[in-house]
């Protein structure tokens, strides 16, 4: 069907996707990009590094990037700066998308299943974190008393984290969605009276 | 999941499941590849970002490909298509069972993206950020399919 024209010859594809990478964008774009997903403290030297840009151009764009609330930072062991993705900005973020695919009534819906899911999880395991059920696993492993069956697959474990993790962001796209209902003026609907 | 034969422990990715890289990823794949359709298995809750592909390599009709994404940049980028053949790209540690893989980014050989120690072979792959993996598989891809051939799919250039 598409036969759209194959790709150019080149050496290494590393480099290549790399080139194209920055012949399509701008550092800042490049920038932002790496920082968006960048979720523990990194250097200005490390970002500018990934983004195909100088360190001064890096620390330029990210501190502009800190004022809009894009991007937090942290002061390194040795006095430098550290950044990293806002958590507040990526949840903003996550629930915005999330409104723009689902209705309140859907989410409340979704949310309280995953709920349960999430209470599954605790009681099933006895537990009330994914970190709590892995350090009893350790525990066990070490004290050499861990029969087979104790072993919990590392797989749950990371299933539970992202269900907390995306239990929050459609908590925070409720919460948002129910607000903006009340707080824009100009929305007057007549279901004003629907409690939230 | 698919493909995802019985592994060991050593071999489950690092972190949650990042949504945010997971709807990075999809806007790449429908911006870069017009035969590429990029779907989140849930929207909300998502393990895995299913990618359907009108067409396949060497003969095959339609493929797929699953991304697996981690808050700490594991991945799994995983191809089968109507022709039962399977091929893996990945990151993450595999405790030392991989001998010819020193670092965590591997390839999974074609037909049956094999997890056999000593056939798992080293990725050309060897960049971090989802917009570059993404940008290399595709362009992998788009080469392979081309010369009608899995050779180019892990050897990481495209001669002339």
């Amino acid at each position: 069907m598409n036969d759209r024209a194959p790709p150019e010859e080149f050496a290494d594809i590393n480099e290549a996707v790399g080139e194209e990478w920055v012949s399509e964008t701008t550092p800042y774009e490049r920038i932002r990009h790496i920082i968006a997903h960048t979720y523990s403290p990194t250097s200005a030297d490390a970002v500018a590094d990934t983004a195909r840009t100088a360190p001064k151009t890096a620390r330029k764009h990210l501190n502009t990037l800190a004022d809009e609330g894009f991007v937090k930072t942290t002061t390194g062991e040795h006095g430098g700066t550290l950044y990293r993705r806002s958590p507040e900005s990526l949840v903003v973020e996550q629930a915005a998308d999330i409104l723009e695919q689902l209705s309140t009534d859907e989410l409340a819906t979704r949310i309280q299943e995953m709920r349960e899911q999430l209470n599954e999880f605790q009681s099933e395991f006895g537990v009330d974190s994914p970190e709590a059920l892995a350090v009893d696993q350790t525990n066990q492993t070490l004290s050499d008393s861990g029969s087979p069956d104790s072993e919990i697959d590392s797989e749950t474990i990371r299933e539970w984290k992202t269900l907390r993790r995306n239990l929050a962001f459609a908590n925070a796209a409720l919460s948002i969605g129910n607000a903006e209902r009340f707080v824009d003026g100009d929305r007057r609907s007549v279901d004003d009276s629907v409690p939230v | 999941m698919l493909g995802s034969s019985k592994q060991s422990e050593a071999h489950t990715l690092r972190g949650a499941t990042d949504r945010p890289a997971l709807l990075t990823i999809r806007d790449i794949i429908e911006e870069m590849e017009p035969l590429a359709t990029a779907e989140l298995d849930d929207y909300l809750n998502p393990s895995v970002l299913a990618v359907s592909i009108d067409d396949g390599l060497c003969g095959a009709e339609e493929a797929r490909l699953d991304i697996q994404w981690t808050t700490q940049d594991d991945y799994k980028y995983h191809y089968t298509d109507t022709e039962g053949v399977n091929i893996r790209w990945g990151s993450h540690p595999h405790g030392g069972d991989y001998i010819h893989v020193p670092g965590l980014e591997h390839y999974h050989p074609p037909p049956t993206a094999s997890s056999k120690p000593d056939e798992v072979e080293k990725s050309c792959i060897t960049q971090t950020p989802e917009v570059l993996v993404t940008r290399a598989v595709l362009k992998l891809w788009r080469v392979a399919y081309h010369t009608e051939s899995y050779e180019p799919l892990n050897a990481g250039s495209n001669p002339p």
